[in-house]
């Protein structure tokens, strides 16, 4: 599925010859990926980086700091097609050439920031394949990086959605923490962030994205986790759901309450009912499916928040991919339980915070608040203007080597 | 005698049965209606006026005169007499019902004189009012069979008020959702029973049944951890505010306050329902109970995404998790090119099961946190008595509180809203009862209550044993709607032969007079990976006694345990069930030859060795499914289930003739002796049966006479002499000495001649004659029985001047309340109670420790209350007859004595 937006972004974004620095997430059941490319139109500032500099030279001109001009890529590939993503890397050379760019010494140049559990699990193939070593950083750590990154970084990253309507929220750089991070992957974790680097994993939850993705899949035959959320926008979960109206007759049981069309038992109708599985539309089991976990994960986000006295609560995670149904139930879960005292907020880039965060590992990102936006946003109609599946952050970067830590 | 002590210490010994068997009107002694009217004496308000009376006119038995029990219709009754209430669901009825069980009406001049001595109306001073006696019987039946549970409403008159418009109260009737429809059942009760439903409101139900669970029933709520089931006593007044979290189809959490006060402040939308519609879809499965069935089989790994997937096998310790944690419920589902089909249904059970149980988990943790809630208890259809869902729910609450809460589950947690909505009648006498009041018994004849349903409830007694007894008998005798019964005795019969458990057949396997058990066919196809699901709790028939009482004597009721041996140890448990089962053969000979070894006593006596052997091997599996299992616990039930097969009194013949012959006199030193030697008239304990077999009583009664030299093991009786006023020092006189007597026979003589100032037998009803026929024998003994107005002819005097001092010390007898060889404290009569709290007496506290407690025998004195501590002095009796015990308690051998004195401090 992934194969046409990645030969659009190849097209239209990527020109081979400027790639460098290129970090992994490899989730469960997707590989993101952020590269650094500095782009055509901005050519590349005073930097004429020598490959063969020794390690002397490399850390004399990063207090001078050269600053690169560029963007920031984002991919993603299925985790199971992870050949596809290795293909990838190996046509466009990124590892190779992205090492040169940054003058690393020889030694390290096959290294490559990853994050996700795949970064244990797949190093052995990606030695083999490429030769490539993954530097592996802690998944929890990328994710915070990645997330405070993009909050203090990127203009307009965070919004809420209240019926339909994204509404973008201004972060206050200094009242920013603490907040509650919802990474929704194929699971879900939950984490309180205090600060840079000062994060606390709280809660977490194994209805997830995965969840989603694997029950629908044996529930509707469906091919991919896109189509399955296309699927539930035109679902009803009515016929699945057993609402509070099916229980209570049609009123409202407003002594707990509950409004008739509260969802009492999700799947509850499947209970009863002479029908099987074919005899449903798969638009309204993965309709049903969606607001089961997309409200499971508001409820559970929402306690914690509330235990931890947390007023900022961020979604992030494939799971959401900006797709405004579940962005809806998960507003909705948040605003019910919290009878409207908090707001469930979103991130554009909320797929990659992990890869982001990997790739920030490489201490290549100064600090650069007011000069980035967002090159995909000219692009793109603003109102869908999510960048989950891939995109472009034009931003510039500062060429030092790893610091050794 | 050593080659004696190695055979009987192999065979082992169980005590005191005998003593009990007889008194089966004590036991579930009720007060009936009229007795509770007496106007209570002294200060306490009477309010009886505005409480039920049975009113008695046009009274006639109901049904078949041939059963002992026949229901005796009483039409004229105020409504709340015969409560009625139901739980209509989408698979099974649940129904809560209380029917009053008279005692039958005792024109015993003992227990009238001993009442009016102790003035025993008084003697219940919480009660404000007089509450009847009944049971509160919990029965369920399958929807799909509602003809069946409206055939039981009727042929039980459940239904019947006093006036045409009668109600039955609903906690839930299934709706359309669920295919049913509340039109449905509706228009079905009112046109078969003429009767009304009223649907309650669920969440009022929920609290109120939850709220007199935990406050009625001692040990109803427990804790389950990797299988393993913990009761946990509530305290009563430390109970709110808890977290009811109610799973059905969907889940709601309740924050209960107190009666009636409560707020529904949670809940999900993901519950039972989710877990059967979802698993219906996937599994093709037909019901509830298949999915969960399958489950136990399935292994989640296959199909969800686990820590270990995503990591490649490593822990990802840094936050906590380990590889098996689950990472992504169905997360594996993704990347395989895998159909539902490719997929094992039992898997998909599981792995949905274990979502949905750790979702509900959390999520309940999350907001008694929120709350500042400490305890959080588990109910709904969802959770079935289901070890595995009940261990995932317990998972979650530990791993999310990191061990700072517990989740609880509740035994009656099926019959919460029938219960509830029972509750919900306005007066059902039930809210002031106290945890003491009630008893809970596990009759065999009761399918319904057990876990699983068995086909339509057994009428009577032949019904009875003819189910119990096997296919044939069944299919034979039994119009064809009955064949179902076969299935219980199957699924129960089943465990006998379970593997890994020693004990493969707890049952008499030949025995001259008794089939035994054998013959069926016992599918034993249960996978040893994970726990089955047969885990179901029994519930049992709820006896409501308000006049047991706490012995007031007790040092500390709340700290008091009765037992001395804790079964929780696998050991013990299998030990002491082997001597049972091994016990049982000879008993079912005695319980036979006691009723005139007929062919009817022949096919009772069959029967009950297997009903109670099924209770064996049902406990054996899971010990915790009666409730906490005690020693105490299980030679109660062994009582219950005999007399549930009509075997009153077991050893009736023999204690008869025993005591005739052993009337004999005795001083103080000889006594004791003679109770310990006479102790050993035991036909509980199998190694003293043997003993019997090879002579008379008496001789053996001599012959331990001879070995009872002191010192004994455990050997107080210096202490005791001096006490008595037998030392230098003069001691005040025991005011009252309570010796709770256990068998009959011998030492019964060495009571009476003991004169001790009162007795309490458990034999009560017979005790009077005995002690008649042996004044014949002793002055003293007359003197006192006289003055304790036992005898006829000193009935007329206890009306004047009953404590006046007379030459003689009054001897008196009552009755225990209790069930069982063994004795739990906490529940005894309010006769006792009053004898041992005189009213005199009950403010002057420094007078207690004038009394004296003496418990005597090994039910009482050992297997309970060896441990416990009383506000006077206390002397404890016993013989050990069983090696084991004898090495454990008291670090000795079999036939050892116990003479253990210890005055109050």
């Amino acid at each position: 599925m992934e194969g046409d937006r990645i030969e659009e972004v190849r097209l239209v974004h990527s020109p081979v010859d400027e790639i460098s620095h290129l970090a992994l997430d490899i989730g469960g059941s997707l590989i993101k990926m952020v590269y650094f490319s500095t782009s055509r139109e901005q050519p590349i500032d005073k930097t004429q980086i020598n490959a063969s500099r020794d390690s002397h030279a490399v850390s004399r001109s990063s207090k001078d700091g050269h600053l690169l001009n560029g963007r920031l890529y984002f991919l993603k590939f299925e985790t199971s097609k992870i050949n596809e993503c290795l293909d990838f890397i190996s046509s466009k050379q990124l590892h190779y050439r992205g090492l040169q760019h940054c003058g690393f010494p020889a030694s390290d140049k096959n290294i490559i920031k990853a994050t996700g559990g795949g970064a244990f699990k797949f190093a052995d193939l990606f030695k083999e394949k490429l030769g490539i070593s993954l530097d592996k950083v802690e998944e929890m750590s990328s994710l915070v990086s990645g997330a405070n990154f993009l909050l203090k970084a990127v203009p307009s990253e965070a919004f809420t959605y209240v019926n339909g309507q994204r509404n973008y929220v201004q972060i206050d750089h200094n009242d920013l923490y603490p907040y509650l991070l919802v990474n929704i992957g194929s699971g879900v974790s939950m984490i309180k962030v205090d600060g840079d680097g000062k994060y606390e994993r709280v809660s977490g939850t194994s209805v997830g994205g995965g969840t989603f993705w694997g029950l629908g899949k044996l529930l509707t035959k469906c091919k991919s986790f896109d189509d399955l959320l296309e699927m539930s926008h035109q679902g009803n979960n009515r016929v699945i759901d057993m609402l509070v109206g099916d229980i209570y007759g049609g009123m409202d049981y407003l002594k707990i309450g509950l409004s008739s069309t509260a969802i009492a038992s999700s799947f509850g109708k499947a209970v009863s009912e002479n029908r099987e599985l074919e005899e449903y539309r798969p638009e309204d089991v993965a309709r049903s499916l969606l607001r089961m976990i997309s409200n499971n994960i508001g409820q559970i986000a929402y306690l914690n928040a509330l235990r931890f006295g947390l007023k900022k609560i961020f979604f992030g995670g494939f799971f959401i991919r900006g797709h405004a149904y579940t962005m809806d139930t998960i507003s909705v879960a948040v605003d019910f339980w919290s009878k409207g005292e908090a707001k469930a907020m979103f991130l554009r880039h909320e797929g990659f915070l992990g890869a982001l965060g990997a790739f920030m590992n490489y201490q290549l990102v100064e600090e650069f608040p007011d000069t980035i936006h967002l090159a995909g946003e000219k692009n793109r109609n603003p109102l869908v203007g999510d960048l989950n599946d891939n995109g472009v952050i034009e931003c510039c970067v500062q060429a030092r080597p790893a610091v050794e830590d | 005698m050593d080659g004696l002590r190695k055979d009987q210490s192999l065979v082992g010994a169980t005590d005191n049965i005998n003593e009990e068997t007889n008194n089966i009107t004590q036991k579930v002694i009720s007060e009936g209606g009229e007795e509770t009217m007496v106007p209570p004496v002294g200060n306490s308000i009477h309010r009886s006026s505005s409480r039920p009376q049975l009113d008695l006119s046009g009274a006639a038995i109901q049904g078949n005169f041939e059963e002992r029990d026949p229901t005796i219709l009483l039409p004229n009754q105020s409504d709340d007499i015969s409560h009625l209430a139901l739980d209509i669901g989408g698979s099974l009825i649940k129904l809560v019902y209380f029917s009053r069980h008279e005692d039958r009406v005792v024109n015993d001049k003992r227990k009238k004189s001993a009442k009016e001595r102790f003035g025993v109306s008084n003697g219940n001073i919480r009660r404000t009012f007089p509450i009847l006696g009944g049971r509160l019987h919990f029965v369920k039946f399958e929807t799909a069979k509602i003809n069946e549970c409206l055939e039981f409403i009727h042929s039980k008159q459940l239904h019947r008020g006093d006036n045409d418009n009668a109600v039955i109260k609903v906690y839930t009737m299934f709706e359309k959702a669920t295919g049913g429809g509340a039109y449905k059942f509706a228009d079905l009760f009112k046109e078969k029973l003429g009767v009304s439903i009223e649907k309650e409101d669920e969440m009022d139900c929920l609290v109120a049944g939850a709220n007199f669970l935990l406050k009625a029933i001692r040990h109803e709520a427990f804790t389950h951890k990797e299988g393993h089931k913990e009761f946990v006593q509530i305290d009563h007044n430390d109970l709110y505010p808890y977290l009811l979290v109610n799973i059905g189809s969907g889940v709601s959490m309740i924050k209960v306050d107190g009666d009636g006060k409560f707020q529904r402040v949670s809940g999900t939308n993901v519950g039972g329902g989710t877990y059967w519609g979802l698993g219906r879809l996937l599994t093709k499965c037909k019901s509830f109970d298949e999915l969960l069935e399958l489950s136990q089989r399935g292994d989640n790994s296959s199909i969800d995404m686990l820590v270990g997937d995503i990591y490649g096998g490593l822990d990802y310790s840094k936050i906590g998790l380990s590889a098996s944690t689950i990472a992504s419920s169905f997360g594996k589902a993704i990347s395989e090119n895998k159909e539902i089909e490719d997929y094992r249904p039992e898997d998909i059970s599981l792995s949905l099961l274990r979502m949905i149980s750790y979702n509900i988990g959390q999520i309940s943790y999350l907001t008694a946190l929120q709350l500042g809630i400490k305890r959080i208890f588990f109910g709904g259809f969802f959770i079935r008595g289901h070890a595995y869902t009940m261990d995932t729910i317990s998972f979650a609450i530990q791993f999310w509180s990191k061990g700072g809460a517990q989740a609880m589950f509740l035994r009656h947690e099926g019959f919460l809203g029938a219960l509830g909505a029972f509750m919900s009648y306005e007066k059902h006498g039930l809210d002031d009862l106290m945890v003491h009041q009630l008893v809970e018994r596990f009759p065999m004849g009761a399918p319904y209550t057990g876990g699983k349903i068995h086909g339509p409830p057994l009428g009577d007694l032949n019904e009875k044993a003819r189910w119990i007894q096997g296919p044939d008998l069944v299919c034979s005798n039994q119009k064809g709607t009955y064949f179902i019964c076969n299935l219980l005795q199957i699924s129960w019969m089943e465990k006998f032969v379970r593997k890994g458990i020693k004990i493969t057949a707890p049952v008499p396997t030949a025995s001259p007079r008794t089939t035994g058990l054998g013959g069926f066919e016992a599918p034993s196809s249960k996978g040893d990976t994970l726990r089955c699901d047969e885990s179901n709790l029994n519930v049992g028939v709820l006896h409501l006694v308000p006049s047991l009482e706490v012995f007031p004597l007790l040092a500390d009721p709340k700290t008091y345990e009765p037992n001395t041996i804790d079964l929780a140890d696998p050991n013990e448990l299998e030990y002491w069930f082997t001597v049972l089962s091994e016990h049982l053969p000879d008993l079912v000979d005695k319980a036979v030859a006691s009723e005139g070894g007929t062919d009817d006593a022949r096919r009772r006596g069959d029967a009950f060795a297997r009903a109670f052997s099924a209770h064996l091997a049902r406990l054996m599996e899971e010990p915790a499914a009666y409730g906490k299992l005690s020693l105490a616990n299980l030679l109660e039930l062994r009582e219950e289930c005999l007399r549930e097969f009509n075997f009153f009194d077991a050893y009736s013949t023999i204690k008869h003739r025993e005591n005739e012959a052993s009337l004999a006199e005795t001083r103080l030193l000889t006594l004791i002796e003679g109770v310990l030697a006479a102790n050993i008239f035991d036909w509980g304990s199998r190694a003293c049966v043997d003993l019997y077999h090879k002579g008379t009583i008496i001789e053996i009664y001599r012959m331990s006479r001879k070995k009872m030299q002191r010192p004994w093991r455990v050997d107080d009786f210096d202490a005791f002499k001096e006490r008595m006023g037998f030392g230098d020092k003069k001691h005040q006189r025991h005011k009252r000495a309570l010796l709770f007597v256990d068998n009959s026979g011998a030492d019964v003589v060495v009571l009476v001649a003991n004169s001790l100032p009162a007795l309490n037998d458990v034999t009560a009803m017979e005790l009077p004659e005995i002690v008649a026929e042996a004044a014949k024998h002793c002055d003293i003994l007359r003197g006192a029985a006289e003055a304790g107005g036992l005898l006829m002819d000193a009935m007329i005097n206890i009306q004047d001047s009953p404590r006046e001092k007379s030459s003689s010390t009054p001897l008196m007898v009552v009755e225990n309340g209790c069930g069982s060889p063994c004795i739990d404290l906490r529940q005894v009569s309010s006769e006792l109670a009053a004898a041992a709290k005189d009213a005199d007496l009950v403010c002057c506290f420094n007078i207690l420790y004038i009394y004296l407690v003496i418990l005597e025998g090994m039910g009482r004195a050992l297997h309970t209350n060896y441990n416990a501590r009383f506000k006077c002095d206390a002397l404890k009796l016993a013989m050990v007859k069983n090696q084991r015990l004898a090495e454990k308690l008291i670090k000795g051998n079999i036939y050892d004595c116990v003479c253990r004195y210890e005055p109050a401090n």
